[in-house]
């Protein structure tokens, strides 16, 4: 369980994130959603610790991660906006590389790591060097080194941003699996079509703010639109100006 | 803290791997291979240059009838050959077609014979070194058939040649052959230190502006490892690099000295094994020192490319003490111990001049460097929770 509470950034001038609060549960996929440069990146990064917020606090699974940044970063499986590999590794010891940062020995790192490249149906890349992967394949190696040490709190940004159909199905059907693990799962995204697919509650970011939290019906009915489209664009740019 | 150091090990062996891979990080690595040899062969044919020059030169005479017995007396030396000057010898001298040329006059006969100052000139043109160091030879044995000539005039008149020479100067040097050959060899220091700053430099840049640039920073950052497992496990796969580069050198260097015949040349270095790994025991700390002050750069800098720039540069730093005293021998003060890159160098070159080991420099010239280099692993790893840092804003 993931909770963040009125959290506040700055950079110089421009306020990125100025009070975002929600709460993601286990076993639920909670979307970020909002138009690019709303202030989905920071928040997140905030989540995982690697930029201090300037207000508010996030904890994670009740571990605050402004103060144990560490065990809270050991329950968290973050696939970040930056997903470099290393040209010269494989696939499958990019994986190993992170299991044993994480602590597990060699032979729960192996395990784990077969599981993985099956569940993300890269057998074939497994022992290719990560050079010349396609973009895909690159997504893929990415995620299965983030969920190597299986945490129980799952961040994804853009998970399947610039994937072609079947990486992206794939990659769905992996998140569907975690949450049926019981896994807390967040994602951001400014695709409609992942938040329908996915989620269980959307959170939408514009301009460093929450403009509305709540299950996809429940977004519906609040904005009296037919298509999630339509409600997520009258929240996210239609501001009471003519479109 | 056992997690501390399995981290430490797990980024250790992961960056040595992937350094190992890295055909630009072997290649480093090997460089001393090829400047050792190199370096050898310049100082080789130097010293060899140098020995032919003043053994041999060939002195072109204008006017030789003017002064048969002093041409013939200079002909008799070692190392002199006379030949005839050209007519014009002003003109080729000044073209640059003749080094040097030693012109007599046609009164010269007259005046010699009446005990007159006779003069001779030597047209010389001293911006070739060769030419310069011909005329000096031959300027200082006509100074010599001078003296020859002098003395007997001044016995045939009864005076003793003694009275013309109140003082004599007789100098007697105690530089020690080694030390002598300390300075030949000056650039042993120069490889040695160069084999510890290149040989780890690209796993020090890859692995942290690589890193960055690459975006994979912010992955490996995300891991619940702290930063100074991550950043001291780097820098041991750096350090591992530049160690090997510099044991690499060392063992180059003897082989090398052993099997190419220096001593013709007058120059001659023996080194044993023991001074060899005495060498090593010296500039390996600098190799845990190097590493650290590429990586502390190499993170700082904004892009690959300019981590690329201020690395090369920095290999620099060290050299400049060197090079400002390069011919010469060293002075050991002993706050030049306390120096990195400094003391590393006055302990080599101790090493070639065959210096007994001061085991007090050799604390004093560690503690400093382990401690720099410390100084800036913590930095490094501070730097690595910075926002402006990890993105690079």
């Amino acid at each position: 369980m993931i909770e963040v509470r009125d959290l506040a950034k700055r950079f110089g001038s421009v306020a990125a994130v100025d009070g975002v609060s929600f709460r993601a549960e286990d076993g639920e996929v909670t979307a970020l959603l909002g138009p690019n440069g709303a202030g989905k990146t920071t928040t997140l990064r905030m989540i995982y610790g690697l930029i201090a917020p300037d207000s508010g606090e996030v904890s994670v699974d009740a571990i605050n991660v402004g103060t144990s940044p560490l065990a809270a970063q050991a329950r968290l499986g973050v696939l970040p906006e930056s997903r470099g590999l290393y040209p010269r590794l494989t696939a499958r010891e990019h994986v190993q590389y992170f299991a044993r940062l994480h602590g597990l020995n060699r032979s729960e790192s192996e395990e784990r790591c077969r599981a993985l490249i099956e569940t993300l149906q890269m057998t074939d890349i497994g022992g290719r060097r990560s050079e010349g992967f396609s973009h895909g394949e690159r997504t893929k190696v990415a995620l299965a080194r983030a969920l190597v040490h299986s945490p129980r709190n799952v961040l994804l940004d853009e998970p399947t941003a610039g994937l072609d159909v079947a990486s992206t199905r794939s990659i769905r059907e992996f998140i569907r699996q975690l949450r049926s693990q019981g896994k807390c799962i967040v994602f951001s995204t400014h695709v409609m079509q992942e938040v329908a697919a996915l989620c269980d509650r959307i959170v939408i970011v514009v301009s460093g703010r929450v403009g509305f939290v709540g299950s996809p019906d429940a977004l519906r009915s609040a904005t009296d639109c037919e298509s999630l489209e339509d409600a997520f664009f009258k929240l996210a740019y239609d501001r009471g100006e003519p479109a | 803290m056992t997690r501390l150091f399995d981290s430490l090990r797990v980024v250790f062996f992961k960056e040595f791997l992937d350094g190992i891979r890295d055909r630009r990080s072997i290649l480093a690595a090997f460089v001393p291979i090829a400047v050792i040899p190199l370096m050898l062969f310049l100082v080789f044919s130097k010293a060899a240059e140098q020995i032919d020059r003043v053994r041999n030169i060939t002195v072109p005479v204008v006017g030789a009838e003017y002064a048969r017995p002093l041409v013939d007396w200079l002909d008799q030396q070692r190392g002199i050959e006379i030949e005839a000057g050209p007519a014009e010898a002003q003109v080729e001298v000044e073209a640059g077609r003749l080094g040097f040329v030693l012109v007599i006059p046609d009164d010269f006969a007259d005046r010699f014979a009446e005990s007159k100052t006779a003069t001779v000139r030597i047209l010389v043109d001293s911006s070739d070194n060769g030419a310069r160091r011909g005329a000096e030879r031959v300027r200082a044995l006509l100074r010599n058939y001078g003296e020859l000539v002098a003395n007997q005039r001044l016995m045939m008149r009864g005076v003793s040649p003694e009275v013309t020479r109140p003082v004599r100067v007789r100098t007697v040097d105690f530089a020690t052959d080694r030390e002598r050959t300390a300075i030949a060899f000056g650039f042993i220091t120069f490889v040695l230190l160069l084999a510890v700053f290149i040989g780890g430099l690209q796993i020090a840049i890859d692995s942290t502006a690589g890193e960055r640039e690459r975006g994979s920073l912010e992955p490996l950052l995300v891991n619940a490892v702290p930063r100074v497992a991550l950043v001291a496990g780097k820098w041991l796969a750096s350090v591992a690099f530049a160690w090997f580069s510099a044991v690499l050198a060392v063992a180059m260097l003897l082989i090398v000295l052993e099997y190419i015949p220096i001593h013709r040349t007058g120059l001659s270095l023996d080194l044993t094994a023991a001074e060899g790994i005495r060498m090593l025991s010296a500039v390996l700390p600098l190799g845990l020192l190097a590493s650290a002050l590429q990586m502390a750069v190499a993170t700082l800098a904004r892009s690959f490319k300019e981590a690329q720039a201020y690395v090369s540069f920095l290999m620099f730093v060290p050299m400049l003490p060197m090079m400002l005293t390069m011919g010469e021998a060293v002075e050991r003060q002993p706050w030049k111990f306390a120096v990195p890159g400094l003391s590393q160098h006055i302990l080599i070159s101790g090493v070639i001049e065959g210096r007994p080991f001061d085991p007090l420099d050799f604390v004093v010239a560690l503690s400093t460097t382990v401690l720099a280099a410390t100084a800036l692993l913590c930095l490094t790893a501070h730097l690595f929770g910075r926002e402006r840092i990890v993105y690079g804003r």
